[in-house]
């Protein structure tokens, strides 16, 4: 526990959020891409905590508190987007929803 | 002790402007008590001129930085010394009784709201004018002023003539603006501030500047309608009559020459010998050009354009103190004069021709009593308010051995009193030319009350009484240049009078020829064609099409051209088409996951700028 | 060299993030996301945020993902004619391995980061008070005091997005299906 410093802390976080966009370029399944942008999400509020842990300050915590409810929000309204294009198109493949290419 | 007067004049200055507030938020539609509510305003701000003119001994000063720029102070604040004591008496006193008499004159009217509002917001300016004590406060006073008049001359602006007239004033007065606020910058960038007494205590070696006192008097030229700008003013009576009387006869052109009696200390000899020598010319000119018009308020207008004309001339003589005395006296019996006008305007069913008037003595007693006692006024029968101011200037012309000035003033007092005449004949005297004329009726108290303050009460009594009623405090400065050119009833201004009036009672019988046509143009026609001709307009209709707009069309053919062909079309346009051209190809694809590889890829750009500092 | 846990904990929110982003089964990846969510959670225990990490697993990994869940079984998002597109990932994978390139450049050998334990304040806030508490209470009072307005603000978004959802997720009008 005393070695763990904040370096190693922002280095879990920097390496979550690059699998979470390499996931959201590679991916086309767009539930998972989905997923992958909260697994960015995670990332971002882990390094905030982290900051917030070593500066012996609250406000990075609290503002993880407001993430994780955007966050909610998000997912809830996200979901339905993705069941209406669903129903509508009949496909979540992000490469068949490409009515604007020119 | 001061700081009273300077609330005193806080209340004069923003009573106006708060009628004004008051009518444009929630009087729009009452009409009666927007009118009652103006009147109000004015009648208090007038008492409250009285008692600041009679109480008050020093100067009000009063300042307040709104901004400073580096070493440049801009503010708003007061100078109220004699001559504005006096202007800001005069302004409200005189726009009290129009505002009264407009209750009457607009009875009718069904924008009311806006008439009143707009007056009140011109008594704000004008007044804003006068107890400026910089040229910055001064400039935007002005232009609220050139606003306030632009939008009371196209009161009907539901008619070609009157939307024409306000743009044409607008236009002119904007061209005399230019001149004033690039002397704001000279006199800036030459001595850093524009304050009076900041500028009044300089006082540089070399003397003043000629281009700043030439550029500052492009505002008064414009505002106080001198030649060659003068063309706007016998428009602008396409306003409502009490309009005319208040802006464009008593205050509002007056207010150049205020300005220019403030400023006077910074004005090189050699302008003032132009302003001296077009002053008197205009005198001359627009004094003849009176009697070669039918309409009444016209003749008013050219009539008015004399009289600045004499005031420009008093300035450039060195004598300010005449000019303030002689706007002083114009303002109380040209007001008259208007609103007689206008009083036989409304008694007539809105005939303006004095060709189709004629035996309203009868028919309208005390407007003609009124009229006919700011006439003599306008005459300068002796004793009469106006012999005192317009004697003066001329025997001052004289006496500063300015044979041709003098010369030109003399024939502007010889056509004074010829359309002076010719206007009671045609107005007053003889019989009715028309049903209209036949069937007129005096008009309600509101406007005969005025009338007979201004015109029984100050064009007769004024000279004598100013002298008794008002203290010394506004007068000493007149009375000194009177006292000293030792004016006596000998004296050549006073016989150039008495043989212009003789003049005038010999066209009293001209005019008598027949009713219903104008005798001069009957007996001389090309010397009535020569007066009626409007040579300015038509120089500058001239210059307007054959001149700019060549020039203004080869510029848009070259606009057309290179700026908007090549520049616009080609370099600025085509630039980013063929970008957007290229990057529809090489972005666009239509992949959400070619989007967000590409915002990642600006997101972290921008991160690794931000982490790279 | 940090201590076992931290270790422990890293891997398994690595990996299941990799099977996130690997898997090619949606319901594998879900299962992968809330393995890594409840990883960060156990970070967030390690930190001493203990209110945020049961947060965490409640909302994240708990109610979030079962939401994710249920559409994924109810789209049926299987598409046995997708094939997985190599090409394109090794273009995704290079764009990871540059990213972890930097990440591990700017936090262990850049020197930008201090290197001071969990438990030392770090040298230039000696002189501040130490406000970071463990407790949900002192989380609480800051969510009253300090930041009313944002928690009213994100109480409003919440509403909001009740509502957007109650009408996006009604019948599309019919001829537009």
């Amino acid at each position: 526990m005393e070695h763990t410093t904040l370096a190693h802390h922002l280095l879990l976080a920097g390496l979550l959020f690059a699998l979470g966009l390499a996931g959201v370029l590679v991916r086309r399944n767009l539930l998972v891409v989905y997923m992958c942008l909260e697994l960015m999400l995670a990332a971002a509020t882990l390094a905030l905590v982290a900051f917030s842990r070593f500066n012996r300050t609250m406000d990075g915590a609290v503002l993880v508190f407001f993430v994780i409810t955007v966050a909610a929000a998000e997912v809830a309204v996200g979901l339905a987007l993705i069941v209406a294009l669903y129903r509508r198109r009949g496909t979540v493949s992000s490469e068949r929803l490409d009515v604007l290419r020119p | 002790m001061s700081r009273d007067f300077t609330d005193l004049v806080h209340g004069i200055l923003m009573l106006p402007l708060a009628a004004a507030a008051l009518q444009a938020l929630l009087c729009r539609r009452l009409g009666a008590l927007a009118s009652w509510i103006s009147t109000g305003a004015a009648f208090v701000g007038a008492g409250l001129a009285l008692r600041l003119l009679t109480a008050s001994e020093g100067d009000v000063r009063w300042h307040a930085e709104i901004a400073r720029l580096g070493e440049i102070s801009l503010g708003v604040g007061y100078l109220v010394d004699s001559h504005a004591r006096l202007m800001l008496f005069v302004v409200t006193f005189v726009g009290a009784l129009i505002h009264l008499f407009s209750v009457g004159y607009m009875a009718d009217d069904s924008a009311r709201g806006r008439f009143f509002a707009g007056l009140s917001v011109f008594m704000f300016s004008i007044l804003g004018i006068v107890v400026a004590d910089n040229l910055l406060m001064t400039f935007v006073f002005w232009e609220l002023v050139g606003f306030s008049s632009y939008m009371l001359i196209a009161h009907y602006f539901d008619r070609d003539y009157a939307a024409a007239a306000s743009r044409k004033a607008f236009v002119v007065n904007r061209v005399g603006d230019l001149g004033f606020i690039l002397g704001l910058a000279f006199c800036l960038s030459r001595f850093g501030t524009l304050q009076f007494e900041e500028l009044r205590a300089l006082s540089p070696a070399g003397g003043w500047p000629f281009a700043l006192g030439a550029l500052l008097a492009c505002g008064f030229i414009g505002k106080s309608a001198q030649f060659p700008l003068h063309v706007w003013l016998t428009d602008a009576m396409a306003g409502p009559t009490p309009v005319s009387a208040l802006i464009h006869a008593a205050t509002m052109v007056a207010a150049g020459v205020y300005f220019m009696a403030r400023i006077f200390f910074l004005l090189d000899p050699a302008l003032l010998q132009a302003v001296a020598v077009s002053g008197a010319g205009m005198a001359a000119l627009g004094g003849l050009c009176a009697l070669a018009q039918t309409d009444i308020k016209k003749s008013l207008a050219y009539s008015t354009l004399a009289h600045l004309g004499i005031m420009a001339c008093a300035l450039g003589l060195g004598r300010p103190e005449l000019a303030l005395l002689h706007m002083a006296m114009h303002a109380f019996f040209k007001a008259t004069l208007f609103l007689g006008a206008g009083s036989v305007i409304h008694g007539c069913h809105h005939e303006q021709d004095m060709l189709k008037m004629g035996g309203l003595l009868r028919k309208m007693p005390i407007t003609a009593a009124a009229f006919i006692a700011a006439t003599l006024s306008n005459c300068a029968v002796p004793f009469l308010a106006g012999w005192y101011s317009k004697d003066a200037i001329i025997e001052a012309a004289f006496h500063s051995g300015r044979a041709a000035e003098a010369a030109l003033l003399a024939v502007a007092a010889v056509a004074t009193c010829l359309y002076s005449a010719r206007m009671i004949r045609l107005v007053f005297l003889g019989r009715p030319a028309s049903d209209a004329a036949g069937h007129a009726h005096e008009s309600p108290w509101t406007m005969t009350a005025p009338l007979v303050v201004l015109g029984l009460g100050y064009s007769l009594f004024g000279g004598l009484l100013a002298a008794q009623m008002l203290p010394a405090s506004c007068l000493t400065v007149i009375a000194k240049p009177i006292a000293a050119m030792g004016f006596h009833p000998a004296a050549p201004a006073t016989v150039v009078g008495l043989v212009a009036l003789a003049l005038g009672a010999f066209a009293l019988k001209f005019y008598a020829a027949e009713p219903g046509r104008d005798a001069l143009r009957e007996r001389f026609p090309r010397v009535y064609d020569v007066l009626e001709r409007r040579w300015m307009d038509g120089l500058y209709r001239w210059y307007v099409d054959a001149v700019q707009r060549r020039v203004a069309e080869l510029v848009a053919f070259l606009d057309l051209l290179l700026i908007n062909g090549l520049g616009v079309r080609w370099i600025a346009a085509g630039i980013p088409a063929l970008l957007g051209f290229l990057s529809g190809r090489v972005f666009h694809g239509g992949q959400a996951r070619a989007y967000a590889a590409w915002t990642a890829a600006g997101v972290l750009f921008i991160a690794w700028i931000l982490i790279a500092r | 060299m940090p201590d076992g846990l931290f270790i422990f904990f890293a891997a398994l929110t690595l990996g299941a993030a990799s099977l996130l982003v690997l898997s090619r089964n949606a319901v594998t990846s879900a299962m992968g996301m809330i393995l890594a969510l409840v990883g960060v959670a156990a970070d967030f225990f390690l930190l001493d945020a203990y209110f945020l990490g049961v947060l965490q697993v409640l909302v994240y990994a708990g109610a979030v993902m079962v939401l994710f869940l249920f559409i994924i079984m109810l789209l049926d998002t299987e598409d046995p004619t997708d094939s997985y597109p190599w090409r394109k990932a090794a273009g995704g994978l290079a764009v990871f391995f540059l990213l972890a390139a930097g990440v591990l450049w700017l936090f262990h050998w850049s020197g930008a980061v201090p290197n001071t334990p969990a438990g030392a304040t770090p040298p230039e806030l000696t002189a501040a008070p130490s406000e970071f508490a463990t407790a949900a209470k002192a989380f609480g009072r800051l969510l009253y005091t300090k930041y009313l307005l944002p928690l009213e603000i994100a109480g409003l978004l919440l509403l909001t997005a009740l509502v957007g959802v109650v009408s996006l997720s009604k019948d599309a009008p019919a001829g537009q299906a």
